[in-house]
């Protein structure tokens, strides 16, 4: 018991970052009156080691919880609420750098031997670090990446810029367990310099195009930075570069690292984020794979034509062969490929830059995987029962399972004013999607467009899995009126 | 299929094959069947497709079935019923009382095994008032489907049908991220549900649908759900790169009123007797895109940055993207790559050198050896 409640903590926790992170990526978006209100609203957060002592604290809401209420509904409830943190919070469509350009510095000093994350920081951030990179190219399919490593004081390159997961898998693998065996593995050695990481960064990035975000994602186990220079001309050149730094810490929080993200972000800290243990660092990371949102330019950036092109593409069919042939990205011998469509070269895999003539190739599949970040399913609402009895919903649209009966109309209006009132909340709140998504006290979820209601397993896998509303495209004109106001809103 | 290496510790999977829950969606497209109805009228394809669903619930115990109709104005359940339509369906046959007469005749018969014949009822009859309640206002308003529907619908009754088939596994449905999971935090399985989609499709164009079918597939190939084609006229490029990605069955027969063979050699196995078997595939799919502005098949197109809208030619007007209206220009997305300069020729300055200390080549010769 106490040891789930230690769990259900956490999670609020970790939730409570992304949560950070995304209203304040928007409030860096709509650009005005950033600071004063990020000053109201932090609080400092509670650090792991004082959570537990909270545990207490925790039980006796429940057990308030289960007094006003019939046991079996609040347990259902707080289920359900639990599940439904995990949503995102805000589903407005945003611009988002679709084309990312992302450099992963990795930490590779002597503080990452530490043991605080099993077996070390170190395999536990090389396991999820490969992760990392096969969902980020699962989510950002036409993006490339470069993996460095902060070594002994120096940065040192682990994998050029590239959009192929499966190199940097193995350049990553290959810091463990070099493919060469005369190579010795790379232990954890000496001081990180950030300096060193984000000058190389720099350069990494100098040569990317103008439509293309420009990243550097940083996971940083020690707590200091030991620089042969100036870190501050570092950080800002990196301004000028348009690069976002974003930093996954391990230990504590530092100063340097605070600063390096608030420069960098146009005075956003919320990219800065500390693991305290080893599900926090893999959610972390895995919460880099969203694109980030595209703030307007400033009038001293670059003008705000070069920020958008128009990028020539070639959607090669593929070809089937009985004869093997030699292929144009490495030189081997393959049987079937794809076909460049300009230049009829060969390659063996997609996305993938020609190798003879530069033409970027890749599938229309891989343009669309991105779709969802661009026009994201809005979040659903909570259904009171007055609203449930109003639309006489028996079951879930998607997947058929019957929701609990409806109370009679005189017990339920006897029974609780509160929640009459939270059924006004939410048609008060009905166009503001950022609201904290919370448990329906009738199991049901409201789509907004096509009012029909879903249960919450299916509310969980349309908005983490499938982007699609069910019940909106199963009616002719429901849907054909969300898909124009979704543009209307893209284009707002 | 999801059995994890070096879990199995203490919970040894169960040695039958897995239940398997296919989920079809019929495309009942009234346009596209009318071509049809020379060759194979919707009538003998449901008989045909009511065959092959008692060939699959009879080829496992806890097999089941789920139908979805891909209607012109919208996508219904066909089995299971939902319960609002239950009520609206009785309505009906308590009208025609013809149906609801032939539906419990069906019942009764003794020579039919049971749980086949409630399937049967069911979809006839939801499939009845689908029809019945088709107006002619709604076939003229579109000529295609809701594809896309259809599939969300199936795809959300998969996933709930697995949850509840294995709840130990819920972490991982819930959290799709954590399915990626180093197989150290993932329980052992019980009997999973393998699960597949069966689309049986007539109509032709679903560009209109594009982004939700796109969104289904990919939420198919995250789970794991093979979706098979079957398409019985038209061609979609969608589908077939559906299956593709998903590592579906796409079968295009070429006499459509052999149905029931394609049904039951092609898409009766389920997903684990398939992998002992060799099934068809569509040899080369067509992956090229189609222009959002004119709707045309491109090689080689032109994408906005912001999102991502393929356009056929550079000439925009005012350079505006159509779907996004910001401003492109083709040439800032040319990637400028670092130009080598060519080195400089060195003779000269070591011509200098040379004469700066006349005769020192000799020396220097001399001392190399030293060095190494």
């Amino acid at each position: 018991m106490a040891d789930s409640d230690y769990e259900y903590m956490e999670d609020a926790s970790d939730d409570d970052y992304i949560g950070d992170k995304v209203s304040s990526s928007t409030r860096a978006h709509s650009g005005a009156a950033g600071g004063k209100k990020r000053a109201q609203e932090k609080p400092r957060k509670l650090q792991a080691w004082e959570t537990s002592r909270s545990v207490q604290k925790i039980t006796e809401s429940i057990v308030q919880e289960v007094e006003d209420g019939t046991r079996h509904m609040s347990i259902r409830e707080k289920e359900e609420e639990r599940k439904r943190k995990r949503l995102r919070k805000d589903t407005k469509p945003f611009q988002r750098g679709i084309i990312r350009h992302v450099v992963l510095v990795l930490d590779l000093s002597e503080a990452m031997l530490e043991k605080d994350m099993r077996p070390n920081r170190y395999i536990t951030m090389i396991k999820y670090t490969q992760e990392y990179v096969r969902e980020f190219f699962e989510q950002n399919p036409i993006s490339q990446m470069s993996v460095l490593g902060m070594h002994d004081g120096l940065c040192i390159r682990v994998s050029e810029l590239s959009g192929n997961p499966a190199d940097h898998i193995a350049a990553i693998q290959g810091l463990r367990f070099p493919r060469d065996p005369e190579d010795i593995p790379k232990e954890p050695k000496g001081s990180p310099s950030l300096q060193n990481a984000l000058e190389l960064a720099r350069a990494t990035l100098y040569h990317t195009p103008s439509h293309g975000t420009r990243e550097v994602i940083i996971v940083f186990g020690s707590l200091l930075s030991l620089d042969p220079g100036d870190i501050h001309q570092t950080i800002k050149a990196c301004v000028r570069d348009r690069i976002r730094v974003s930093v996954i810490g391990m230990s504590a929080r530092l100063k340097i690292c605070s600063e390096i993200v608030t420069k960098t972000n146009a005075g956003d800290e919320s990219e800065y984020v500390v693991a305290t243990d080893q599900e926090l660092l893999r959610e972390l990371l895995l919460a880099t794979t969203t694109p980030p949102v595209v703030r307007t330019p400033q009038a001293t950036a670059i003008p705000a034509e070069s920020t958008a092109a128009l990028m020539m593409m070639g959607f090669p069919s593929r070809v089937v062969e009985d004869i093997p042939t030699l292929c144009a990205c490495h030189g081997i011998l393959t049987t079937g490929g794809y076909t460049c469509s300009r230049c009829s070269a060969k390659v063996c895999s997609l996305p993938i830059t020609c190798p003879s003539c530069q033409l970027t190739l890749l599938l229309s599949t891989h343009l669309a995987r991105s779709y969802h970040h661009l026009f994201p399913l809005r979040n659903w609402a909570e259904v009171s029962w007055k609203r449930a009895r109003e639309k006489g919903s028996r079951e879930c649209i998607g997947c058929l399972t019957v929701f609990p009966e409806i109370p009679d109309e005189d017990g339920e209006s006897g029974g609780n004013n509160g929640r009459e009132l939270n059924g006004v909340d939410r048609m008060q709140a009905d166009g503001d999607d950022s609201e904290e998504q919370k448990a329906s006290e009738s199991s049901r979820y409201e789509c907004r467009v096509c009012e029909s209601h879903f249960c919450i397993d299916c509310d969980m896998f349309c908005h983490m899995v499938l982007h699609n509303c069910p019940g909106c495209l199963s009616r002719l004109n429901p849907a054909s009126e969300a898909q124009s106001s979704r543009d209307v809103e893209m284009t707002g | 299929m999801n059995a994890i290496d070096g879990t199995d510790r203490q919970i040894k999977t169960e040695e039958v094959p897995p239940p398997s829950l296919l989920a079809i969606v019929l495309d009942t497209n009234p346009h596209a069947w009318a071509h049809l109805s020379s060759t194979l009228p919707l009538s003998s394809a449901v008989s045909a497709l009511l065959v092959f669903i008692n060939a699959h619930l009879a080829s496992g115990n806890a097999n089941a079935i789920a139908v979805i109709a891909s209607h012109t104005h919208r996508a219904a359940f066909l089995y299971p019923t939902p319960s609002s339509q239950t009520s609206k369906s009785n309505a009906n046959g308590d009208v025609e009382t013809n149906g609801g007469e032939k539906g419990n005749a069906a019942l009764e018969n003794p020579n039919k095994y049971r749980p086949f014949a409630i399937v049967e009822q069911e979809i006839l009859n939801n499939l009845n008032s689908l029809l019945t309640e088709t107006h002619e206002l709604h076939l003229t308003s579109t000529p295609t489907t809701l594809v896309g529907g259809a599939l969300s619908l199936a795809l959300s009754y998969i996933a709930k049908s697995t949850l509840l088939a294995s709840p130990v596994d819920t972490l991982v449905s819930e959290n799709p991220l954590s399915a990626l999971a180093d197989s150290e935090t993932m329980h052992a399985q019980r009997v999973p549900l393998t699960s597949r989609i069966l689309i049986v499709s007539v109509s032709g164009d679903l560009a209109n649908q594009y982004i939700p079918v796109m969104n289904s597939i990919f939420a198919a190939q995250r789970k794991r759900i093979p979706i098979d084609i079957l398409k019985l006229a038209g061609d979609t490029v969608l589908l077939q790169q559906a299956s593709d990605a998903t590592g579906g069955v796409y079968v295009k027969p070429e006499r459509p009123e052999g149905l029931l063979q394609y049904l039951m050699m092609a898409f009766l196995p389920d997903v684990t007797a398939r992998r002992s078997l060799v099934m068809p595939s569509a040899g080369g799919v067509d992956f090229r895109a189609a222009c959002f502005c004119h709707r045309k098949v491109v090689d080689i197109g032109y994408v906005c940055s912001v999102c991502l809208s393929i356009f056929c030619s550079p000439n925009l007007p005012d350079n505006l993207c159509l779907t996004c209206s910001s401003y492109l220009s083709l040439r800032s997305a040319q990637t400028a790559t670092p130009a080598l300069i060519p080195r400089k020729k060195k003779k000269k300055k070591r011509h200098g050198a040379d004469s700066a200390t006349p005769g020192g080549s000799t020396p220097v010769g001399s001392s190399t050896p030293l060095h190494g």
